[in-house]
Order: C-alpha cells, then sequence, then structure tokens
C-alpha cells in the first residue's frame, strides 16, 4: 500500500515539476521571440537608411547631380524579376521591399513591365502582408525621352522595408 | 545475533531521501542547461546585433568610414565564410568570457551581403572597424575590417593616398609613422621588422609566407587585415555578386535602350560575368582587371547613359 501511494507520489511529483519547467521555458521563450523582434525592427530601421546606397539599388554616376539616397529606378525594375536569387540577402525576416512614388502621383499601380515607367509601386520583394514597415525618403530617378533626346527623370519616392514577428 | 532495526529506515524517510535527490538533480541539471541555454542565446544576439551594427558602414559617396564596438567583456569574434548558396554566407559566431572561461560557440548567425576581413578570430572589448567600398568596375559591396584594439598596425613608406586615408580615418589603431618593432608593420618596401609587405606595383601582398593578390585599395586592406583563406573565399563571394551585378546591368542595359540610351555594354558585362564566375585564386585578379578597366573606360564614354 505504501508503495503504491509512494508511486503515486512521485508520478505527482514528477509531473509538476514538468508543468513548473514548461511553464519557465514557455516564459523565457516568449522573451527571446520579443528580443529577435525587436532584433528584426531595428535591422530594418538600420537598413532602409542604407539601402539606397547599396549597389542594387544606388543610381551611382549614373545620372547627373544624383546625390545620395538615389535609387535607379531602371536597375529596380531588373531586380524584382530576379528578386529570388535575393530573397534571403538583406535578411530572413525581410519579406518586402518596395519603392512607393510619392511626387508626382500616378495613381496606386504596381509596376511591371508593360506598364513602366506610369506606376506608382515597385515591388522588389513582395512577401506575405502581415508585418510592419520601416520607410525612408528617396529620389527615383530613371532615363526618359522626349523627341528622341534622352534625359534623366527624378522623382520623389519612399523606400518601404517590412518585417515580420518572429515565430509569428 | 537480532540486527533487524540496524539498517531500519521509516517509509517517510525513505520516500523524503529518494524524491529529494530526484528534485536536486533535476534542479541542478536545468539549471546547469538553462545556464549554457542562456549563454548560446547571449551569444547568438551579440552577433545578429553585430551583424545588425554593421549596416551603418554601407557607404554613400564616402571613401571610407570607421567606427567601434566595445563589448561588456572580453569577446572573441569568430569570422567564418561559407561558399554555400547563391552568395555565400558571412558568419559570425561569439564566445564571451564567462566565469573565467570562454562560452562554447555552437549558434552562429550569417548574413549574404556582408563581406568582413579580419583574423579568424578577433579578441578584445573594444574592436574598431572600417569600411571601404569595392568598385569592379561598379560598385559590388562595402568591405568591412575588423581589427582588435590590442592590434597595432603601422603603415611604413605608404603611397601619400594611403597616408592621407589613414590619417582622415582617425583610427587608434592604425599609424602611418613612427613605426616601432612591437607594431604590426605593414611596409610598402622590404625592411626590417616587416610583418606583412605590399608591393604596390605587382599588387601582391606578402605574410606568413604566403603571397596574395589584391585589386585596388579596398582588397589591398582586405588582403592586410585578413586571413589568407577569409580573403580568398570573401574574394569568391564578391565575384558571385559581380556576377549578379553585372546581369543586372546588362537588362537595365537593354532596358534604357527603350528610351534611347544605347551603352552598347552587354557583352562586355558578359564577358565579365563569365570570367567572374570562373575566377580561381586571387592569383587570376590580374586578368580580370583588365578586362575591368576596359568596361569601366567605355562605360566613362558613354556620358549621357552610363549604367552605373
Amino acid at each position: 500500500m505504501k508503495i503504491q501511494q509512494m508511486a503515486f507520489m512521485l508520478i505527482a511529483v514528477t509531473i509538476f515539476f514538468v508543468l513548473v519547467g514548461l511553464f519557465l521555458l514557455g516564459f523565457a521563450f516568449s522573451g527571446l521571440k520579443k528580443s529577435a523582434t525587436a532584433l528584426e525592427e531595428e535591422n530594418s530601421l538600420l537598413l532602409v537608411t542604407r539601402l539606397a546606397n547599396s549597389p542594387e539599388f544606388s543610381c551611382g554616376d549614373a545620372f547627373d547631380n544624383a546625390g545620395s539616397n538615389c535609387v535607379d529606378a531602371d536597375k529596380v525594375m531588373v531586380l524584382s524579376k530576379e528578386s529570388e536569387r535575393y530573397s534571403n540577402f538583406w535578411g530572413k525576416e525581410i519579406p518586402n521591399i518596395e519603392i512607393v512614388k510619392v511626387y508626382p502621383y500616378d495613381g496606386e499601380k504596381i509596376c511591371n513591365e508593360g506598364n513602366y515607367p506610369s506606376c506608382s509601386t515597385i515591388k522588389v520583394f513582395s512577401g506575405a502582408q502581415t508585418g510592419y514597415y520601416r520607410e525612408n525618403f528617396i529620389s527615383l530617378c530613371r532615363k526618359a525621352s522626349e523627341n528622341g533626346e534622352s534625359y534623366d527623370k527624378c522623382e520623389i519616392a519612399k523606400l518601404r522595408v517590412g518585417y515580420s514577428e518572429v515565430g509569428a | 545475533m537480532n540486527k533487524k532495526g540496524y539498517l531500519e529506515i521509516s517509509f517517510g524517510w525513505l520516500f523524503a531521501i529518494i524524491v529529494g535527490v530526484a528534485i536536486l538533480f533535476l534542479a541542478i541539471y536545468f539549471s546547469v542547461k538553462l545556464t549554457g541555454i542562456g549563454e548560446k542565446t547571449l551569444d547568438a544576439k551579440t552577433g545578429k546585433e553585430i551583424g545588425i551594427l554593421l549596416n551603418p558602414l554601407e557607404t554613400g559617396f564616402e571613401s571610407a568610414r570607421t567606427t567601434y564596438i566595445t563589448f561588456p567583456v572580453n569577446t572573441r569574434i569568430y569570422n567564418k565564410c561559407s561558399k554555400n548558396g547563391y552568395f555565400g554566407k558571412q558568419i559570425i559566431q561569439i564566445s564571451q568570457r564567462s566565469f573565467n572561461k570562454w562560452t562554447e560557440t555552437e549558434v552562429s548567425v550569417s548574413f549574404e551581403n556582408k563581406y568582413l576581413f579580419s583574423n579568424g578570430i578577433v579578441e578584445g572589448r573594444k574592436d574598431y572597424l572600417f569600411s571601404k567600398p569595392f568598385n569592379f568596375p561598379f560598385k559590388v559591396a562595402d568591405l568591412i575590417y575588423i581589427t582588435s584594439s590590442t592590434e597595432n598596425y603601422c603603415f611604413r613608406d605608404s603611397p601619400e593616398e594611403i597616408q592621407q586615408e589613414i590619417s582622415n580615418l582617425n583610427q587608434a589603431n592604425l599609424k602611418a609613422e613612427n613605426c616601432t618593432p612591437s607594431q604590426i608593420n605593414v611596409c610598402f618596401q622590404r625592411g626590417p621588422n616587416c610583418d606583412i609587405v605590399i608591393d604596390y606595383n605587382t599588387k601582391t601582398v606578402s605574410k606568413n609566407n604566403t603571397q596574395i593578390s589584391f585589386e585596388g585599395d579596398a582588397l589591398m586592406y582586405a588582403a592586410i587585415f585578413s586571413e589568407v583563406e577569409i580573403y580568398e573565399c570573401q574574394l569568391q563571394r564578391l565575384m558571385r555578386r559581380i556576377v549578379s551585378l553585372a546581369s543586372i546591368y546588362g537588362s537595365k542595359g537593354s532596358f534604357v535602350s527603350r528610351e534611347g540610351c544605347n551603352s552598347n555594354l552587354e557583352y562586355d558585362l558578359l564577358i565579365l560575368s563569365n570570367m567572374a564566375s570562373n575566377l580561381g585564386s586571387s592569383r587570376d585578379l590580374k586578368l580580370l582587371s583588365l578586362g575591368v578597366e576596359e568596361i569601366q573606360d567605355k562605360n566613362e564614354a558613354n556620358s549621357g547613359c552610363k549604367l552605373w
């Protein structure tokens, strides 16, 4: 009888400590997820301020009078077609990078080869729309032509970097 | 002789001892495990934070940028390079001094868009980082050089522009004059106490009885500050980025030709891409640089329709 009582007690004590352990682990990992998300937020914040200067986006010397934070729209259009290769390039938790033209306003049209440049949003990566965004103003430049003469055309746009919650 | 009562323990005591031992054992076991997990979490978090803090080192129009990181405890940064994946990976592992021993480093963080040049292990409480854009012929990436504050480099007999750059960087562990044998002597002319010898004409860096080639100052610094294996691996990763960027510029060339802008560089970029993807080691850089110079000249000549 006493052995039976002891066995039951041992099982009860073990279950109790397993439950306490699970609770503590759950608590610890929820903190871990929060700090991982905070790191992704920090990454996207710093990334959005410097992304315009990365070689895949920047104007370089292709346009006259192009300063810092200048994005080459023609290059980004090409990049959007090759986005699979770059899917993890700027971070695994960065599912969305897009450029939205602010001025002049051209309606809400997503750019593709057919309607470019008469469109407003170039989606470099278009992952799930569940995350949050960080934005930065940029000048969006491209080559345009009039009467057979090509010239540089720059417009005001926003570079948006999305990030998702870790483990969401 | 009746010794029945000699080892007689009541059931309550027996139960308390068994359960007590089990609880104590489990408590100690899980505390040790949780401490280990905590240390690994901290190492992984620090590694990720370092990677994130490297973002502001992306240069715009600057020729170089410098910054530093300080750690609360003595820290080792393990710099590893992997060629896996399309762009390869920059891997960082962190180990920190805790209870007078180094934490184990199984957790690593990886980045596809970073290129760190340093020794395999950078140890200290303060590390300096400086970055420089690598153009070949277009901007390929910002190369980041990590040095520990405990390592002092002195650039002996360096050309004027290198002296100027070192002076402008104002990084405490880099000097271009008054070299002493206790420093790491980087010599531009052979002489006594040289740890690293640069031949600016043949574009080679000799260190630890090995010779590696470079093109441009960004790769020269990379060869100076990093281990040979890391340098060669990162160079292969940079070549993959060149292949990708050459493809983007090639497509851009066709794209802008609709607007009357003909760069006529598509074929040259294709050749550059093939040569870059076939680069065996830094020794092949010389051959590649000839093509790069030609493409650069052609792009410059297209004044109204430059691709980059």
